[in-house]
């Protein structure tokens, strides 16, 4: 396992610097000219990060390297599918983790207090860092049997526009019950949102939400490690 | 050592889609032997090795390696296994040396001592980036890593596709001066049949996913031979056992028959003389994949030189 991580760590850690500086520079450009109001920078950066990163991370970890034809050498050594996708995973969470944190801080140092105490700071890079997660769990069980960077990319930004849509089709319409829109991976960003913009309420408890959210990972990576392996369409 | 094979297949098929690969795929490979497993592009090779490694699964029949079902226990199977994978891709962005330290840990018999000494005998640049390794640099890295675990069986998928003829001679070379007195089997694939003849104790010839002889390599050269009679003997040449190519020349028919000590004393009996020609196994794998072997009842279409 630690050889599988040095691996994954050498191949993706340019993603984490440049997530890192981007989401960095922005908050801070961003939050320090002041050409918006904070929450509204903040939102920006959240918004790159949350399309940006699963995106940038779940293509470069499995589908890249089964164009190369790199994966059928890693899966005819003695180890466990489920290994190698446990060390990629660990990168994806790293590289989705890593700049959403750098952000936080940045946003916490540059702007903490100024118009938003820091617990409303910490509590929405927490939402935008969990559905930034769980876009990147998505997307990298969906994408795991292609063969291309490119066309992973582009059926990761589908599943980003979906979710979009998915999101605001459950949350508004009143006849859909409130519980089903834990199912999203913006389900916390909408409640934070909603909290922040209109002062209500958060639409869901969010140990509700976190365990529907865990309990979807879960499923979605259990699925993907079985078809990591999968050379049927290799031939 | 046992005497179990170290590779046993027993109908074996594989389908992808609606295109069927393998058709019921026999094979036995005894331990301790150097076999050549002979096949066109698209015969269905390098899915079968894929089956014995367990990075496929077969729709029906039983495949065994090293005794071991490689389906239920593909690490077991992997770590016993050299594995030299059809134009193999590493990771390019690693140093020869590194990519040897990637690799180590994933198996428990991996020889440091041996690993150093074939790094040397091939001349590896331990400091070079895989990528910027020549063609044959990189099919001696995938060698040395296939051979360093001292494994019981080697498994080459067509390991020498794409290097000059020179490269691919001294790629056998290294391949048999290593495994010499290791009694260790070799199971090699590949559609070049001259470069592997001089090194296979046997041959598996496959063809539209099924194997069509598996023979030691002398007794294939000893049995096959091709007849040439003259045209009026060509009823008598239909009727023999095991017809691989039918063809005419001129006033000469040609036949290429499997076996040729059940021919002769049919042609004895009909009084036909015929000249006998060895042929070489490139042009045995020739008769076998894409001879016309209608001779027993059809008129040839077509002319041809044999």
């Amino acid at each position: 396992m630690p050889n599988l991580l040095w691996k994954e760590w050498h191949e993706q850690s340019w993603k984490l610097g440049f997530g890192c500086v981007v989401l960095g520079a922005l908050a801070l450009i961003g939050l320090h000219s002041r050409i918006v109001a904070d929450e509204t920078m903040m939102m920006w950066v959240s918004f790159l990060g949350l399309t940006m990163l699963p995106v940038l991370s779940s293509t470069g970890l499995v589908p890249a390297e089964r164009g190369e034809g790199s994966l059928e050498s890693l899966l005819a050594l003695p180890v466990k599918p489920s290994r190698i996708l446990a060390a990629k995973t660990a990168m994806g969470i790293a590289l989705c983790v890593g700049p959403m944190l750098v952000a936080a801080v940045v946003s916490l140092l540059a702007a903490g207090g100024r118009e938003k105490p820091d617990s409303a700071i910490i509590a929405f890079y927490a939402s935008s860092t969990v559905a930034t997660l769980s876009l990147f769990i998505w997307m990298l069980a969906l994408t795991i049997q292609l063969p291309s960077e490119a066309r992973s990319a582009l059926l990761g930004v589908g599943l980003l526009v979906f979710w979009m849509l998915a999101t605001a089709a459950l949350a508004f319409p009143p006849s859909v019950p409130r519980l089903a829109l834990a199912i999203s991976p913006f389900a916390l960003v909408y409640g934070t949102a909603q909290q922040a913009v209109e002062g209500q309420s958060a639409p869901l408890p969010v140990p509700l939400v976190l365990a529907v959210q865990v309990g979807i990972a879960l499923a979605l990576w259990i699925w993907a490690s079985k078809r990591l392996s999968n050379l049927e369409g290799q031939t | 050592m046992s005497e179990t094979p170290v590779i046993q297949l027993q109908g074996v098929r594989k389908s992808f889609g609606r295109n069927e690969v393998l058709k019921g795929l026999d094979l036995s490979v005894p331990p301790g032997q150097t076999v050549a497993f002979l096949g066109r592009n698209g015969a269905g090779k390098t899915t079968t090795i894929r089956m014995l490694l367990g990075l496929l699964k077969s729709d029906a029949g039983e495949v065994r390696v090293l005794g071991l079902d490689p389906q239920k226990n593909p690490m077991e199977v992997r770590r016993r296994v050299g594995y030299v994978a059809e134009d193999q891709t590493m990771f390019g962005w690693m140093r020869v040396g590194q990519l040897l330290s990637f690799i180590a840990p994933f198996y428990p018999t991996w020889d440091r001592e041996w690993a150093r000494q074939l790094s040397d005998r091939f001349e590896l640049p331990l400091k070079t980036r895989v990528r910027h390794l020549s063609k044959g640099q990189s099919v001696r890295v995938a060698l040395l890593l296939a051979l360093a675990h001292r494994p019981e069986l080697v498994i080459l998928d067509d390991p020498t596709l794409g290097l000059d003829p020179i490269m691919r001679k001294e790629f056998l070379r290294d391949l048999v001066t290593h495994l010499q007195g290791e009694r260790v089997s070799v199971f090699f694939s590949s559609h070049l049949l001259y470069e592997i003849e001089p090194v296979a104790d046997s041959v598996v010839i496959l063809d539209h996913g099924r194997v069509v002889r598996q023979a030691a390599t002398d007794e294939l050269r000893s049995a096959v031979r091709r007849l040439v009679t003259p045209l009026e003997a060509q009823t008598v040449l239909r009727t023999l056992p095991g017809v691989l190519d039918f063809a005419r020349l001129g006033r000469q028919a040609i036949v290429v028959v499997e076996d040729i000590a059940a021919a002769r004393p049919i042609l004895a009996a009909a009084n036909v003389t015929a000249q006998e020609i060895e042929l070489n196994l490139d042009e045995i794998f020739e008769a076998y994949v894409i001879g016309r072997k209608e001779g027993a009842d059809a008129e040839p279409a077509l002319e041809r030189v044999a």
